[in-house]
């Protein structure tokens, strides 16, 4: 049976892009899928360079595979995960995909002519978009993912656990590079009133506005997070005792300065603030400790006020008790 | 699985033939790459691919490793899988062995470009001595600079009944560059494989 005749309708219908070149790299064939998307007629870029043709592709590198296509007598390959296209071309779910060009898989093939000495490379393009699109929509929902599980879903800020895991590989840098390292812990004050007087709404409503606020005071590397109901932790890297209270002092004062506002009602709240500094040696437990002590110690001197830890602190707590 | 087992004229033979197609595997990527390639003569070991993860895990021990593969297939059901082990400090080697220097290629992207390079020069080189031709698969990565890469290469060998274990050690002059190479072969293909070692065999 003779199946000369089954060529050119199958290259022609066929869903991949073929495109033939000789070893000067013109092209000597382009099959409908790349004419028609490319929108160009076969016969008017027969003979011309690739690279004049399609004056877009990555040229020093797609010259330097067909190269070793043509030396080596082997194939080469592109994959749409490594490279997305070499050849910009539309594709058909304009609407679904967020790229603009069709994400294509690329095979150079060798060929040799029946005179057994003309070299050719055949590039065959199969349109990988689909693929593309799924893999963007599952780093999308991967991503969001890891965001929930970071976040606490009322402030929007760090939720504990990550926070607390956050500040243990901060307290191992600061161990190991001798940096300084503090931690501040702050506590909404009166809260339980202010959820009796406006509700737990309202009592929300606050924690969300003095998160938002804290959050202006801060550096892109201090890292806020939710420890409890109303209580707070600030990790601040790089910064000693000093810093900190200077840090404690501001949002003492940005708090109680201004009022929030919830459904018409204003709402003025105030947080009392415990600061402590890393030493050599400490635990995570320890370092939380010592900074939850000092916010106690400001809660007993009368709130709205930040106190940095010391070791009599400790000791006036003992005797208290 | 005995039964898979090569015998030892059969061996001869195929090292022998791996012999001559890394021969000429050397001299094409010399002129490719514009460098001297030495190809140390690989000793060729038939192994339990249960054995091969732990194998590769103890040789480079607590190192990242990138794995590359690539299927090939051929005529008369001779067919298998292509791993090649990379263990690299830097990728600079790769972007002036490629010549990439002006271009913005990723680390994955020169992997696969290399491993593509070296496998398939050195297999058309082995398929031509078997009088057959092989079809590719185009190079995936199964791990990326990665210390559990024994892992994965578990996760893969387990397809595979035989591993054809060729270990090539790729010396360049100007770099320092080094890598393995595994053939992976599943039982029936082992079966193809030494019906044509013992044409072969007949024949001389």
């Amino acid at each position: 049976m003779q199946l000369d005749w089954l060529l050119q309708p199958l290259l022609s219908q066929l869903n991949s892009g073929v495109l033939v070149l000789d070893a000067e790299l013109r092209l000597v064939f382009i099959n409908q899928f790349i004419a028609r998307r490319a929108d160009v007629q076969p016969e008017d870029v027969q003979g011309k360079s690739l690279f004049d043709v399609f004056t877009d592709v990555p040229q020093a590198w797609l010259q330097r595979k067909l190269q070793g296509v043509l030396a080596l007598q082997v194939p080469a390959f592109s994959s749409w995960e490594q490279r997305q296209y070499i050849f910009k071309l539309p594709h058909l779910r304009p609407l679904s995909s967020d790229s603009q060009y069709m994400a294509q898989n690329c095979s150079m093939l060798p060929l040799t002519a029946p005179d057994g000495v003309s070299r050719y490379i055949c590039l065959l393009i199969e349109d990988a978009t689909d693929a593309y699109v799924y893999q963007q929509q599952l780093q999308q929902s991967v991503a969001r993912l890891q965001l929930a599980n970071r976040t606490d879903g009322l402030t929007g800020v760090l939720n504990r656990s990550y926070w607390q895991q956050q500040l243990s590989y901060e307290i191992q840098r600061a161990e190991r590079y001798q940096h300084p390292l503090s931690l501040l812990m702050f506590d909404l004050d009166k809260f339980k009133q202010l959820n009796d007087r406006y509700g737990h709404l309202g009592g929300d409503a606050v924690l969300v506005a003095l998160c938002a606020r804290v959050t202006t005071l801060l550096r892109d590397t201090d890292l806020l997070g939710r420890y409890g109901g109303e209580e707070f932790g600030v990790i601040l890297p790089e910064t000693d005792l000093t810093g900190a209270m200077q840090v404690a002092q501001r949002i003492c004062t940005a708090v109680a300065g201004q009022p929030m506002h919830y459904e018409q009602q204003t709402i003025r709240a105030s947080v009392s603030l415990g600061v402590a500094a890393f030493t050599a040696g400490q635990s995570t437990d320890a370092l939380i400790q010592q900074a939850d002590e000092a916010l106690y110690t400001a809660k007993r001197q009368g709130r709205n006020q930040a106190v940095a830890w010391r070791a009599v602190n400790n000791e006036y707590l003992k005797k208290v008790k | 699985m005995t039964a898979l087992h090569f015998t030892e004229e059969q061996r001869d033979c195929l090292q022998e033939l791996v012999n001559v197609a890394m021969g000429q595997a050397s001299d094409k990527l010399a002129r490719y790459l514009a460098t001297m390639v030495h190809l140390q003569v690989p000793a060729i070991k038939l192994v339990d691919t249960q054995q091969l993860p732990q194998h590769f895990a103890q040789r480079y021990q607590q190192q990242s490793v990138s794995l590359i593969s690539m299927g090939f297939f051929g005529d008369q059901g001779l067919r298998g899988e292509a791993i090649m082990l990379y263990q690299l400090a830097n990728v600079d080697v790769l972007a002036r062995l490629l010549e990439y220097s002006d271009d913005d290629s990723s680390e994955a992207e020169m992997l696969t470009d290399i491993s593509s390079v070296l496998t398939t020069t050195f297999l058309n080189g082995l398929a031509e001595q078997l009088d057959n031709s092989f079809s590719y698969a185009a190079p995936r990565i199964l791990s990326s600079r990665d210390q559990h890469f024994a892992d994965k290469l578990a996760a893969t060998a387990q397809q595979w009944q035989l591993a054809l274990q060729v270990d090539i050690r790729y010396q360049l002059t100007d770099y320092s560059f080094h890598c393995d190479m595994i053939l992976l072969i599943p039982g029936e293909a082992v079966l193809r494989l030494r019906q044509m070692l013992d044409q072969i065999l007949a024949s001389f």
